[in-house]
């Protein structure tokens, strides 16, 4: 316990790496690396994500094959790829972009699912309403079907997010000092401290992703979620309801409800 | 009367290999109120939304206030803006209070600014009988009062044409009638209506024609009493006998 609580004074290493004297690391590179991967994920992803999802072959083909060719790989072998393909064919990346970049394509076939998901959730009368008023397609998914689908994807965008960042975590690989590797370094240097450095580590882990569960819980309840009560699809009945359970579990669940 | 809608020699396949419109061929006049009854899987919602190409056609044309759908010149969504639509779900946007759900398309298609889309939007709460409710989300209204709000969605847009699927469908019984009063009164307005529904009394009172279908077809057009009282053919009388609970084979005296 006390060589636990000894490693709080390595904290600053833990936090922010050789910074400022170096590179800036530790945890503080963790949340950067997410952040980054995130948006920049999620601005390729929209496109992957309304591209699946058009009626139009030629364009929903490419991203299909996109996204489950993204999907299908490790994540750690996409960073090799762009950290040993692309020196091969003359390009230099800085090592913190060739973390940030395939972090960024994993996550933009991961949201790219998300978000066509969200908008095969929103009901198909909605789109019907929005045209039927004259509403072009595309101001129709803007402003309609695109604010509700949203609220249904935020639970799924957190989880995604949570992941994203502890998958963050796997870039140490090609020598990026995060969170594990500030970690590693001192049990190196430190070896009779090891257990302790590592559940430093995952306490860190820890803190952040709590800390966004529950920013993300507070918003829910803000947006409040969507009330279909009034409207039911057929595709909602909850006799369908996709549980592994038994029947007489389920049937208490329904008339439960 | 001029043509406001026509179908010439429509037919529709669905993905599956289904022929779900056969061959139709129908004229409504401006100010026309038809209603489209008939079972089940006639084809009857297919072929309401075919007038504002939310379903698209295979064969034939229809020709909408002398635009014609299967023409790509035509501006689609400029003719959509023309002709409203009620669905049987109401399809209220459910993140929007009431009076977003109407000024939504007030400011986005016809370009209103704000204040004269609330002014517009609240003139026409008014007349369908629900001022009081402006500020209420979907979720806070009954199923009379959001298909209300649903028509009253669609009339903002001042259409030609209306279409109304199934509008009393979902609803509780005792909730059709209101949503039946507003549909009257538009009717008395004279609006060219296409209403697909079950509501006999409504048919009698208001349709100038009523369209019996069966399996993708026409079966039988004419004034409501022929249709509901002397049907013609023997589909049709089946269908009427079947809403009014006679059993097929007793009706003789009827």
């Amino acid at each position: 316990m006390s060589k636990l609580l000894e490693q709080f004074a390595n904290y600053k290493f833990y936090l922010v790496g050789a910074y400022p004297e170096g590179q800036i690391g530790g945890l503080c590179l963790n949340i950067i690396l997410a952040i980054l991967s995130i948006i920049i994920g999620l601005s390729i992803g929209i496109f992957f994500g309304l591209g699946r999802g058009t009626p139009r072959r030629y364009i929903s083909l490419p991203c299909i094959v996109y996204i489950d060719c993204i999907r299908s790989t490790p994540l750690l072998l996409i960073i090799f790829w762009f950290y040993f393909f692309l020196p091969v064919f003359g390009v230099k990346l800085s090592l913190f972009w060739s973390a940030v970049i395939p972090l960024s394509i994993y996550a933009s076939a991961y949201q790219a699912e998300i978000i066509r998901a969200g908008l095969l959730a929103v009901p198909k009368g909605q789109m019907e309403a929005a045209l039927s008023t004259g509403m072009s397609r595309w101001l129709a998914l803007r402003s309609v079907i695109m604010p509700q689908a949203f609220r249904m994807m935020l639970p799924s965008f957190v989880s995604f997010f949570n992941s994203q960042f502890k998958n963050t975590s796997v870039v140490f690989i090609i020598g990026i000092i995060e969170l594990i590797q500030t970690g590693v370094i001192i049990t190196q240097r430190q070896p009779d401290r090891m257990f302790a450095a590592y559940i430093f580590m995952a306490i860190g882990f820890w803190i952040v992703c709590y800390a966004l569960s529950y920013a993300a819980q507070k918003l829910e309840k803000r947006l409040g979620i969507l009330d279909y009560e009034s409207y039911k699809p057929e595709i909602c009945r909850e006799d369908l309801v996709l549980l592994p359970l038994p029947k007489a579990i389920k049937r208490l669940m329904i008339t439960n409800k | 009367m001029t043509e406001m809608i026509k179908f010439i020699g429509v037919n529709k396949w669905f993905d599956d290999g289904m022929h779900v419109l056969k061959d139709i061929s129908l004229g409504i006049d401006a100010g026309e109120v038809v209603v489209i009854c008939g079972p089940s899987g006639a084809g009857k919602s297919t072929l309401i939304k075919t007038i504002n190409k939310l379903e698209p056609i295979d064969e034939g044309n229809i020709i909408v206030d002398g635009f014609s759908l299967q023409d790509h010149r035509t501006n689609l969504t400029a003719l959509r803006a023309e002709v409203g639509m009620v669905f049987q779900q109401f399809n209220l946007y459910p993140h929007k209070t009431a009076l977003q759900n109407i000024t939504l398309a007030l400011t986005k298609v016809r370009k209103l600014n704000k204040k004269e889309a609330t002014e517009r939007a609240m003139e026409i709460l008014k007349k369908v009988g629900l001022a009081d409710k402006y500020n209420a989300y979907p979720s806070q209204l009954s199923g009379g009062e959001q298909q209300r709000v649903a028509i009253a969605r669609s009339l903002a847009m001042e259409p030609k044409i209306m279409l109304f699927d199934e509008p009393t469908s979902a609803l509780d019984p005792e909730l059709t009638s209101e949503v039946l009063d507003v549909m009257v009164s538009l009717a008395e307005s004279g609006m060219t209506m296409v209403v697909v529904t079950h509501e006999v009394g409504f048919a009698c009172n208001v349709a100038d024609r009523v369209v019996f279908m069966d399996k993708g077809e026409i079966v039988e057009i004419g004034k409501p009493p022929d249709i509901f009282v002397d049907p013609q053919q023997p589909r049709t009388k089946e269908f009427i006998n079947s809403i009014f609970h006679i059993p097929f084979n007793n009706n003789h005296g009827s």
